[in-house]
């Protein structure tokens, strides 16, 4: 099992006690070894100093560092790209919440406008979508975490104040009055990486030095900024933003190589849920990716992404389960073969 | 003197490794191999002229780094060429050009007088020169498009395909620098430098845009200018 509390993540790389850094499932790996054979030049990725947290706040909820935890996406939207409208209707949309917390969801993201281009929706518009939605949610469910998906700090400011917890800033600080908004009410703040995108550009022959580096930097920048700011140090969370700004290639190298980000010590939260990368890869359609999403799921979490946005709650909170107990910090359900 | 040039479109798919299983842009790369092996048989010496962020002369022997893109290949030739023109020396590649090769970049913003300078030192060059230019139409023409839609795409790439089918050196030359870049036209310079070596070497004895496509909502082009002797 992974000392996790000393090392996030704690796959390899410079930074921290050279022996527990590179201890590995419980075996120790001779520094000189990764030192001379390195598989390819990687930035240092041990945890920054002061930056390793074992506890995560959302809203009145704190979570331990081995919680794995399942944000359902509802969308007040006519044309996102999975659910094509299907949850824009207000009540329809708390059906979907009150289902998806049945499915074990720990958090819902509410969202009002499309990620990709299409209708224009105002900020006017995104706050009539959103408000009320979360008003209501926070009236039935006062314990669930609520996260709206915006990048408008006017937006934010108003979903606040009806209630949010966690403001899911998915185009990377876009609007830099977002995190002032989240230090102002207490929120949490996701800090994502878009290349420097404007909201709803789709990528455009996107390249990199190297794709996770910047990733890394420009969330870190972001979440020290946030705590700067005055965001609580333990309610901000990275995402390394997979297809945005990214083609698919760059969306699997950031999910083969997610424990670098990890190792920063801020928890990440990976939004993986049928996107296109899953679909190049499988050369599958928006409805036929659940198995793809569950699998790049699955890796991350062996890796140590703390929270998943999702379209299938119930199907991401079993992989987590899985994973979790392989990982070994969570017992089996009903352990009985072999010890009746 | 400019025997002969070719315009190819250079999206980061004409590098085959990062196509995937297949090969995306199949047709464009059959259109491209073929025009430039016409490029090879007209010229003893090629030149390759893409759009970048500055206006320079590259090493040919810079190399092309497809891992700021992707694949699975190690990381290799940093800073390397831009796409522009790692694509059209990966094409050369490909097609079989051996011969001496000059890669320059200009701006796609390059002033009239950029152009001009360049035109006229390619037109006055010695020998038989073929002339590779790289460059895009739009890529704002349809709903998944990098760009989604912009209406004014439609008749923009028409003009361009129409000028290039036909020879028309003054129509490229007085391209709408502005507008192409509202429409995220990757290379109007590369237009614009043909229809300038147009007009300095005259009418093109023979024209045809022999592929044009956007299968991805950014428009593709290929076509060949043999230009007259002089």
């Amino acid at each position: 099992m992974l000392d996790r509390g000393t090392v996030p993540g704690g796959q390899h790389a410079a930074g921290g006690d050279p022996v527990s850094r590179h201890r590995v499932a419980g075996t120790a790996v001779s520094a000189g070894f990764l030192a001379v054979c390195p598989v390819r030049p990687r930035r240092a990725a041990g945890p920054r100093p002061g930056t390793v947290r074992t506890v995560l706040r959302l809203g009145r909820r704190s979570f331990a560092d081995d919680d794995l935890l399942v944000m359902a996406i509802v969308n007040r939207t006519k044309d996102s790209f999975y659910d094509r409208g299907a949850t824009f209707e207000e009540d329809v949309a708390l059906e979907r919440v009150r289902a998806v917390v049945f499915e074990g969801a720990d958090v819902v993201d509410i969202g009002g406008v499309k990620a990709g281009p299409g209708e224009v929706v105002k900020a006017a518009e995104e706050i009539r979508r959103t408000v009320p939605l979360v008003g209501r949610v926070r009236a039935e469910f006062p314990d669930l975490v609520i996260s709206v998906d915006t990048w408008r700090s006017e937006v934010a400011r108003e979903v606040c104040r009806a209630g949010a917890d966690l403001l899911n800033d998915a185009w990377g600080g876009f609007d830099p009055r977002l995190a002032e908004v989240a230090a102002e009410y207490g929120a949490a703040l996701v800090c994502t990486h878009t290349n420097g995108a404007a909201p709803r550009t789709p990528p455009h022959r996107p390249s990199y030095d190297d794709v996770v580096v910047a990733a890394i930097d420009a969330t870190v920048a972001l979440a020290e900024r946030a705590v700067s700011l005055g965001v609580d140090a333990e309610s901000v969370l990275i995402d390394p933003a997979h297809d945005f700004d990214k083609n698919t290639w760059h969306s699997l190298e950031l999910t083969r190589r997610l424990d670098e980000m990890v190792a920063t010590g801020w928890p990440v939260l990976v939004s993986l849920s049928h996107k296109d990368f899953v679909g190049e890869t499988l050369d599958r359609g928006v409805d036929d990716r659940l198995l793809g999403t569950l699998a790049a799921t699955a890796v991350s979490a062996w890796q140590g992404a703390r929270v998943y946005r999702v379209h299938d709650a119930a199907e991401t909170r079993e992989v987590l389960d899985m994973v979790a107990s392989i990982r070994g910090t969570r017992p089996p359900t009903r352990p009985v073969r072999g010890l009746a | 003197m400019i025997t002969v040039a070719a315009l190819v479109s250079h999206p980061p798919l004409l590098f085959r490794e990062l196509g995937g299983a297949s090969d995306p842009v199949a047709q464009l790369r059959s259109a491209a191999l073929e025009a430039l092996r016409a490029l090879g048989e007209a010229a003893d010496h090629v030149v390759v002229v893409g759009p970048a962020e500055e206006a320079r002369i590259w090493d040919p022997g810079a190399g092309v780094d497809v891992h700021r893109f992707g694949g699975l290949g190690e990381r290799a030739c940093r800073p390397g060429l831009p796409l522009s023109l790692g694509v059209g020396a990966r094409l050369l590649q490909e097609a079989g050009w051996t011969g001496p090769v000059d890669l320059v970049s200009v701006r796609s913003s390059a002033d009239q007088a950029e152009l001009d300078a360049l035109a006229d030192s390619l037109a006055g060059r010695s020998g038989r020169t073929g002339l590779l230019l790289m460059g895009d139409g739009s890529a704002r023409r349809g709903s998944t498009a990098p760009g989604y839609v912009d209406e004014r795409a439609f008749p923009w790439d028409d003009a361009v395909a129409a000028a290039l089918a036909e020879g028309d050196a003054a129509s490229l030359a007085g391209l709408d620098v502005t507008l192409a870049e509202e429409l995220m036209v990757h290379g109007s310079a590369s237009f614009r430098l043909l229809g300038a070596v147009g007009l300095r070497c005259g009418p093109p004895s023979r024209a045809a845009l022999t592929y044009r496509g956007d299968p991805f909502g950014v428009t593709y082009l290929t076509a060949l200018w043999h230009l007259p002797p002089r």
